[in-house]
């Protein structure tokens, strides 16, 4: 052999910080040996138990690990300050989003198809529908979804990154595919969801392509320093920026790249739309946030116009659309985007304040959001859930608690004081004017006023129209989902009333090393 | 030794280099032409099987003879023939529905698509004047060679990355398993008992069905027999297959019956 056996060190791994993401890869592999040899019955209770274990094990983790800032795995991943606090925000949103998705009592199995392989619509597709069991594969794409997560928002080079984007998207096509009820809508999301990600992930790359013919390097690091020194033509650089930022702003759903967001939150079982909301969010923006605060810092002057511009047609598009909608998921779904959108905002402060205000505006709507759909989950009738608006009407006649709850969270989007919503909103928008950046303030304030007229109209259908015969019932939520609500109800409250916690925390964390 | 065959020397171009380029040059773009305008998807199939040959031609004359290898083996022969496999297993005949649902949305995605080919094309043609070449000749050496070289990065720089591919691996996996594979349930497994009693049940017949017709003028799987008072016996012809019958001219007298 001809290479040099004393060359080659491994790099040091620092397996404390690195151990959230081997908890959760490693119990993915379990939960699969679970599928492979446990008996169908016992699944669902070891499944749920090693999910939640492994996701408290990791948050615990992430904080004891808090103080780290270093570099590891040969600098191909940075565990500083964001990283720890949005696997932090990953692991404690993955929990709830889990008690969500674990829920059984509400119709008879849970939310998920029990084989997924049968054709939807065929009579043994009819048989598998009435019966008790479901596909418990869900818990193990969960946690490898979430250790993708954790590995994208930490990656500090762009291969790192890419491989994270695969690892994460490609459960979360699965999951959306799972649904018991309207089958074939989410299978159909499923395959949109794919296609279009994949197309996303090859500019993503195509991207990484561009910036190594400009730098040489693919560390953020490397391109940082890369674009403060070289003298070559900068095309490529902008190239690569471009495509990156688009791999990236499809996944955060900010317009132009949208379009799937409302097909795929629809078709998606609910709990996974509520999962995928709030955490490829978290993901997304913490990704975006790394290459734009740490690889791009030196040509804020050339990429802010662009994004900035996205940020205006992302609010815009998502509340004006979103007036439109008659079905709960979509409106949320465009609510998401009009959400982006403000995340966009304090991103673009390009300040420690940006980041911060971007880190908590994360987790408060992430909370909110993810309690949202998991009333949605309770309206149903005997087909499933009730998900058309004018079902809705009336509600809080039949049920005040769950109607009342929904009013406070949609008050909460609406970003009224003494809530999440509006302590985030502030946050982004005090970053964004701090930046310089009073534009985009303009237009995120006039959309926000744009956007509360339709999560009034649902306040306004659901307490002031007399329920009609067509209005669904209120299930009453088994314990997993009430702690879900619970949860993200009181997270929604408390943030809105006393931030400071919170807001202190993610002040300490906005730090990049680089 | 076997370095001066795969590797060419980086960085300079010889006659031999330049002749394959234009032979394989104008092949691979008509392999990515033909690719998106053939009709029919196994020819597709080969089309892009010529562009990714053509490609890993290429990878090998500009020095990266790991990479070139990889091409031919990976793409066109694992991935490529997997294709191949399942145009067969949906049928070759299966085409895809030429409508368009939206209006003009074919025009409109060429000239977006030319466009944004022209846009990338022009600036990276501008921009290339400048790059400086990072000496593939050192990155080949530093460890000893091409391959040792990625085998060394893969197992330091990027030894979390390759790590965590294990996890995409196992995810595509059951992906494929919950797609595809539909598990037996116990109470739907028939006993010896219950498949007895369904073939003999009325409505069934538990002998073996009638083979095809044998003739003169045919003995095709798809030719009916017929029965005695001359009418054909539908289950002598798997029911996937048309039925042939026989035509004016076959069924004529031939002149044999003396």
């Amino acid at each position: 052999m001809t290479i040099a056996q004393d060359a080659l060190q491994l790099p040091h791994l620092n397996y404390g910080a690195l151990a959230p993401m081997l908890i959760l890869f490693g119990a993915a592999a379990v939960g699969v040996l679970i599928e492979a040899f446990v008996p169908r019955r016992s699944r669902y209770a070891l499944q749920l138990v090693l999910g939640l274990g492994a996701l408290v094990a990791a948050l615990i983790v992430v904080i004891t690990e808090s103080g780290t800032r270093e570099l590891t795995a040969g600098a191909a991943i940075a565990l500083d300050g964001p990283a720890l606090f949005l696997q932090g925000s990953l692991a404690a949103l993955g929990i709830v989003a889990l008690l969500l998705i674990a829920e059984r009592t509400l119709e008879p199995g849970g939310p998920f198809v029990a084989a997924a392989a049968v054709t939807a619509g065929t009579e043994e597709d009819r048989t598998q529908a009435a019966r008790e069991d479901a596909g418990t594969e869900v818990y193990p794409l969960l946690l490898f979804a979430l250790g993708g997560m954790m590995l994208f928002v930490s990656a500090n080079d762009l291969l790192t990154m890419f491989v994270a984007l695969e690892v994460f998207s490609l459960p979360l096509y699965l999951m959306c595919g799972l649904a018991r009820r309207r089958r074939l809508l989410s299978q159909e999301s499923a395959m949109k969801y794919f296609l279009l990600g994949s197309f996303a992930s090859a500019f993503f790359l195509f991207g990484i392509a561009m910036l190594y013919g400009f730098s040489g390097q693919i560390s953020f690091a490397g391109i940082h320093s890369a674009i403060q020194t070289s003298t070559q033509s900068t095309t490529l650089l902008y190239i690569g920026l471009a495509l990156v930022a688009l791999g990236l702003l499809f996944k955060a759903a900010a317009a132009p790249f949208h379009v799937w967001i409302p097909d795929v939150y629809q078709g998606a079982p609910t709990p996974i739309t509520a999962f995928m909301s709030a955490c490829t969010k978290v993901a997304a923006f913490g990704a975006l946030i790394r290459v734009l605060y740490v690889a791009f810092q030196g040509t804020d002057w050339d990429f802010r116009p662009v994004i900035g511009a996205i940020a205006v047609l992302t609010m815009l598009v998502g509340s004006i659309l979103s007036v439109t909608q008659t079905d709960i998921k979509r409106l949320l779904a465009y609510s998401s985007i009009a959400n982006a959108g403000y995340i966009l905002v304090g991103v673009l402060g390009l300040s420690k304040d940006g980041l911060s205000s971007t880190l908590f505006y994360l987790v408060t709507y992430g909370f909110t959001v993810i309690a949202a759909f998991g009333v949605v989950t309770l309206v149903r009738d005997a087909d499933g859930e009730a998900t058309h608006l004018s079902r809705w009407a009336g509600l809080g006649r039949r049920s005040p608690l769950y109607a009342g709850l929904f009013t406070f969270l949609m008050l909460a989007f609406a970003g009224i004081p003494l809530t999440s919503g509006f302590t985030g909103k502030f946050a982004v928008f005090a970053a964004a004017i701090g930046g310089g950046q009073s534009w985009l303030v303009v237009f995120g304030v006039v959309s926000s006023m744009i956007l509360a007229f339709p999560y009034l109209r649902v306040v306004v259908m659901m307490w002031l129209s007399e329920p009609g015969e067509s209005t669904p019932t209120v299930s009453i939520p088994g314990a997993l989902t009430s702690a879900t609500l619970a949860i993200g109800g009181l997270a929604t409250l408390v943030l809105g009333v006393v931030p400071a916690p919170l807001l202190d925390l993610t002040n300490h964390a906005a730090q990049f090393i680089r | 030794m076997s370095h001066s065959i795969l590797a060419a020397a980086a960085g300079q171009m010889g006659t031999g280099e330049k002749v394959f380029f234009w032979i394989f040059g104008p092949l691979a773009l008509i392999g990515a032409i033909g690719m998106v305008w053939a009709r029919n998807a196994v020819h597709s199939a080969l089309f892009l099987v010529l562009t990714m040959l053509s490609l890993g031609v290429f990878y090998v004359l500009q020095a990266g003879p790991f990479i070139g290898m990889v091409q031919i083996i990976v793409y066109t022969g694992a991935i490529m023939m997997l294709f191949l496999f399942v145009l067969m297993l949906v049928g070759r005949d299966s085409s895809d529905a030429l409508i368009e649902t939206l209006r003009g949305q074919r025009t409109a995605a060429i000239l977006i698509g030319l466009g944004f080919a022209g846009l990338v094309c022009t600036a990276i043609a501008r921009a290339m004047g400048s790059v400086s070449a990072k000496g593939l000749d050192a990155a080949n050496q530093a460890n000893g060679g091409n391959v040792q070289g990625i085998a060394a990065l893969l197992f330091t720089k990027y030894v979390f990355a390759f790590e965590v591919t294990s996890a995409l691996l196992i995810t595509a996996a059951v992906g494929a398993m919950i797609l595809a594979h539909v598990e037996r349930r116990r109470e739907n497994r028939l006993s010896q008992v219950d498949l007895m009693k369904a073939r003999f049940a009325p409505g069934n017949y538990p002998g073996p069905k009638p083979g095809p017709g044998v003739y003169a003028t045919s003995d095709s799987v798809a030719t009916p027999a017929l029965l005695p008072d001359g009418t054909f016996a539908d289950r002598s012809v798997s029911k996937i297959l048309p039925t042939r019958e026989l035509s004016g001219a076959e069924s004529a007298p031939k002149g044999t019956e003396r």
